[in-house]
């Protein structure tokens, strides 16, 4: 069994993890960055080691450094958190070597599912959705046409060499095929200077649905269902919550089915995460496979009752699954807010600075995971996350009447926040009525930039 | 609110042992961090040997082991060692280095300090010499020497270039005046291979001081250095010390030695096995018969030149269609443009510089940096490159295309140094039977008084006097300026061509009218009554050619000129080729003897 757990990560992943193996009486060691020594997870954990200046770069990236902070205090394990070292297969590798358990999967399952093309191929063999698309370069539109229409309409032309959105074009239907196909060749020709084209399937107005997964080291697999994360800007998630309502509970059960296969076929060990793309229709598609912990996973407890930190604690020790799927019950509704030191109206520009004044809400069914307190001063170098507020309540009416009010009370003086934005989601009417998609955040600017323009 | 000291810390259950269970604790094993000795960072040990041992910190090199080295430069499985076992004895019967021997033998796997072999890099066969400074920091004793001079010997009889990586703390001192030896015993060793016409690359890499410095590193025919590499003969405390004063900043690291003129260039590890190849390439090609050159099927063996062959008559009949319709293209030209239009001309900003020319008429160009005493003079662009595909040594006069260049380069007026280099390398040439091509393109050498400290006319003088009777052809070009000595040091060739609006002249028309008539103001009239136009010089008899220009001639219309020059090269190289080293010499006496 573990007994001292080090810590690499900061913020409030990082209290929530001393927090879990305070409960289970393991020791906890922190390391800080020289601009992290008043953070609240150098404060809370039992030892605490500085290992570098504040440069994530050379301070909470640094391998070797973060391995001697754990040989010199004699921890057994390492949790990585998310982001920073989280899902390095190198350095997972580097733990193995030293003797330190790494709790996550293996180096080279994070390794596999980390390469694109790899964790696309494991995932097609093992039978689950991916979005088809061309599987050669195309050059010209009438071979172009000819995969368009094995591949089914919409249809997206992609540059190989492709980014920002330059040199791609939507065809709905196979007439505009032709000149859709040529304009986003001129365009990365123009662009990038070459005219490779992939073809993809056009997934319209999908939802972002991943499915919890926790494997143990006995090839038991269980899935915690789904978390519904659409709302997001620039790819960035604001509100996450559990169960999604665009699910049945028979497409619950069959997308389950399917991320308990993918994570089968990755070999895959401790706790993870399957995204999907779901189109309206029901069909749904593999994205990428997350090998840690996420910032979201609060919901998921809440509505499943598991703590997933300790059961990623559990598994790295080698303890086997104490349920099977039969047992594992979504009940309630959960929805997360993130709460960012960021200003919306300066297009989310970060606001670190100094937390003169705070209140947080409380009560029946509201949790906040946060590291922030009074007097705290966000520093410069990092993730502009402050906290998380997630609710829950028995359903999705009375959780985002709850979310709501809770955001309704929180008081964060000095900096800059994303709070009342996030309220003003919580009363969008599509928001309310469920009616959401990948879109949303885009789709409501646009509306308020027209509302102002009326 | 301070936070400090008021969490509660984890209570735990029971007193526990500090082991857990299966005694496993988290180490980090050996090997797996080293720490970088440059930047005192800790780095991971695979990434070290994944990235040629550079530091992935701070860019620092790390030394390496003599057989990772060569891994790193063979071609794989084609390293064949040499004189692996022989073994050093103890000549002064020092107390103790025996042991000292045997523990290092133990812990390296090395018998001595050197390993040496034959190998190929891209295909090419060729001798190799590394050093490996864990083995006494690869100080030279009887055998280091031994199997060095053996090395030598070998590629001298087998015909097969020679590289060294040298690394040394210098001489080994339990070995005395055996060690001193060592140097003699290589450098002779090397001096015959240098005799036998081959080629001999040294790469300098940290540290090589005292010894081996003063012997078989700097006499490379190519002397490369890795970056920052200490390179020195007295090191550095011990000049501290001697001298009681603090040492400047880069001393004796690679950098400064390159300033200084001591080597050839700095490669970075990444790039080493090409530009080696690259190199042997070079040489190898040119050392092949002539026979085998297929892209010169018409030229005939070098050395073999017909008996009853007249060289003028040859000259003639190659030249004077092609001077006849020159003539008349002089002869339209010279009613638009007077003799001081073409001086303005010459200097022109925008007029397109030696290394232009390079550019445009060679591959593959590599350039030799130093002088070998002081200093590498940038006013002079030397090396080697390839002229349809075969190898020549290209030296440019070489005026900068900027303001910031031309500071640089001393605005092509170049030093003792810099003649002193193009002569190195012209000798290299004559060494390896590589044509010359000079360009010449200065307003004069140049006039200070480090220049004449440093014997500005000894190096001009020893140009001229060395070049008169060089065993390869020489080519010269006047693509600009010709200034007096200061172009005749690069001009005293098989040929002289110059461009049309190219001047050439004892002195610049200023310092012509200011000698003469005491008024420099008068450049204009004197640059009249000098006749220093390349069409008053081709009436004279001083140059053998005139290369028509386009009107308003840059680097944008460059092909115009370098079209024909090309083509007229090739016809150069194919009348010269054929003559061997004393019939060259003696076409070059006689051309200036009629003079």
């Amino acid at each position: 069994m573990i007994k001292k757990v080090l810590i690499a990560n900061r913020g409030e992943i990082a209290v929530r993890i001393i927090r879990a193996c305070r409960e289970m009486g393991i020791e906890t060691v922190a390391v800080y960055s020289q601009a992290d020594r008043e953070a609240l997870h150098t404060k809370l954990a039992d030892e605490a080691i500085c290992i570098g200046p504040p440069p994530s770069a050379e301070s909470y990236l640094s391998m070797e450094r973060i391995i001697s902070a754990t040989v010199i205090t004699q921890a057994d394990a390492i949790h990585p958190g998310f982001g920073f070292l989280s899902e390095n297969s190198k350095f997972a590798e580097l733990c193995q070597q030293c003797n330190i358990t790494f709790i996550g999967p293996d180096a080279q399952v994070i390794a596999r599912l980390g390469n694109k093309q790899e964790a696309r191929n494991t995932m097609v063999s093992a039978g689950v959705p991916v979005i088809p698309g061309s599987k050669e370069a195309i050059y010209d539109a009438q071979t172009g046409a000819q995969i368009a229409r094995e591949i089914g309409y919409p249809v997206i032309i992609k540059a190989a060499l492709g980014g920002g959105g330059k040199g791609m074009r939507v065809a709905e239907t196979e007439e505009e095929f032709e000149q859709s196909f040529q304009m986003a060749q001129k365009e990365t020709q123009m662009a990038f200077g070459d005219n490779t084209m992939y073809i993809e399937h056009y997934v319209q107005h999908p939802r972002h649905i991943e499915f919890q997964i926790l494997a143990d080291q006995y090839g038991n697999i269980v899935h915690l269902g789904e978390r519904d994360c659409s709302i997001q800007r620039n790819h960035q998630k604001m509100i996450e919550e559990s169960p999604s309502i665009a699910l049945s509970e028979e497409l619950r059960q069959e997308m389950g089915q399917t991320a308990v296969r993918a994570a089968r076929a990755a070999g895959y060990v401790n706790a993870g995460t399957i995204e999907f793309l779901l189109e309206n229709s029901g069909k749904y598609y593999f994205m990428e496979m997350n090998t840690r912990i996420q910032v979201e996973h609060p919901v998921t407890e809440w509505v499943t009752g598991i703590d997933l930190i300790k059961e990623q604690i559990r598994i790295a020790s080698g303890k086997k699954l104490s349920y099977k799927q039969e047992d594992v019950h979504l009940t309630g509704h959960a929805i997360e807010c993130r709460i960012n030191a960021e200003n919306p109206s300066q297009n989310f520009r970060p606001s670190p600075g100094t937390i003169t004044d705070m209140y947080l809400p409380g009560g029946k069914g509201i949790r906040i995971d946060s590291a922030i307190y009074s007097g705290y001063t966000i520093p410069p170098y990092y993730d502009s996350m402050a906290a998380k507020l997630i609710v829950w309540a028995k359903n999705r009416g009375e959780a985002v009447r709850k979310m709501q009010s809770a955001l309704g009370e929180v008081i964060i003086e000095g900096i800059d926040t994303n709070v009342d934005y996030q309220y003003e989601i919580l009363n969008h009417p599509d928001y309310l009525s469920g009616n959401i998609d990948v879109e949303f955040i885009e789709n409501m600017h646009q509306q308020l930039e027209q509302g102002q323009m009326a | 609110m301070k936070l400090d000291n008021v969490f509660k810390k984890t209570r735990l259950p029971k007193r526990r042992s500090v082991l857990s269970a299966d005694g496993a604790k988290p180490e980090v094993p050996e090997g797996l961090v080293r720490k970088c000795n440059m930047c005192k960072g800790a780095i991971i040990a695979e990434d070290v040997r994944d990235g040629l041992y550079i530091c992935p910190k701070c860019g620092g090199y790390f030394r390496i082991h003599a057989y990772r080295r060569i891994e790193m430069i063979a071609d794989e499985g084609t390293f064949e060692e040499w004189d692996k076992s022989l073994a050093t004895k103890n000549p002064l019967r020092f107390r103790g280095y025996e042991e000292k021997l045997a523990a290092l033998q133990e812990k390296t796997g090395l018998s001595e300090a050197v390993v040496t072999g034959k190998a190929r890099i891209e295909g090419a066969d060729v001798v190799l010499g590394v050093c490996d400074g864990r083995f006494l920091m690869a100080s030279m004793g009887e055998v280091v020497g031994e199997k060095i001079t053996r090395a030598v010997e070998r590629a001298t009889r087998e015909r097969l270039p020679l590289i060294i990586f040298t690394c040394s703390g210098g001489a080994r001192m339990q070995e005395g005046i055996v060690s001193l030896m060592q140097m003699a015993k290589t450098s002779a060793a090397l001096k015959r291979h240098s005799d036998a016409g081959l080629l001999y690359i040294t790469v300098l890499t940290d540290p090589t001081t005292g010894g081996v410095t003063a012997s078989f590193a700097m006499l490379g025919d190519v002397i490369l250095a890795e970056p920052k590499a200490l390179i020195g003969f007295a090191g550095p405390r011990v000049i501290g010390q001697t001298i009681g004063q603090k040492l400047p900043k880069g001393f004796q690291r690679a950098e400064f030695l390159l300033d200084h003129g001591f080597i050839d260039g700095i490669v970075e590890r990444p790039q080493m096995k090409e530009t080696l190849s690259r190199l042997l390439q070079l040489h190898r090609d040119g050392q092949k018969e002539p026979e085998a050159a297929e892209d010169q099927p018409d030229r005939m063996p070098a050395g073999q030149s017909g008996p009853g062959q007249s060289r003028t008559a040859e000259d003639q009949s190659d030249q004077t269609p092609a001077g006849q319709s020159q003539a008349e293209q002089r002869h339209r030209k010279a009613q638009t443009a007077n003799a001081w239009g073409r001086v303005l001309a010459s200097r022109k900003k925008g007029r397109p510089v030696g290394k232009d020319y390079i550019e445009a008429l060679f591959t593959d160009f590599t350039e030799m940096h130093g002088d070998r005493f002081f200093a590498d003079d940038q006013a002079i662009i030397g090396g080697i490159a390839r002229f349809h595909n075969m190898p020549v040594t290209v030296i440019a006069q070489a005026k900068g295309s900027d303001t910031k260049e031309n500071i640089q380069r001393n605005f092509g007026m170049p030093s003792p140094d810099g003649y002193r280099k193009s002569l190195r390398l012209m000798k290299q040439a004559e060494k390896f039977h590589r044509p010359v091509i000079c360009f010449v393109d200065t307003p004069g050498a140049f006039c200070g008084i480090e220049a004449e400290e440093r014997g500005q006319g000894e190096a001009i003088a020893r140009n001229i006097y060395e070049m008169s009777a060089l065993k390869v052809p020489i080519l010269s070009i006047v693509i600009g300026e010709g200034g007096s000595g200061g172009a005749l040091a690069m001009a005293t060739a098989d040929e002289v061509w110059m461009l049309e609006n190219s001047i050439y002249s004892i002195l610049s028309p200023e310092g012509f009218a200011s000698i003469l008539w005491k008024d420099s103001g008068k450049a204009q009239e004197a640059a009249e009554v000098m006749r220093l136009t390349a069409e008053d010089l081709y009436r004279q008899g001083i140059v053998e050619q005139v290369l028509p220009e386009p009107d308003n001639y840059t680097v944008e219309n460059l092909e115009a000129v370098t079209d024909v020059l090309e083509e007229q090269m090739e016809k150069f190289l194919a009348r010269y080729g054929d003559m061997d080293g004393e019939q060259l010499a003696q076409h070059r006496y006689d051309r200036f003897r009629n003079m």
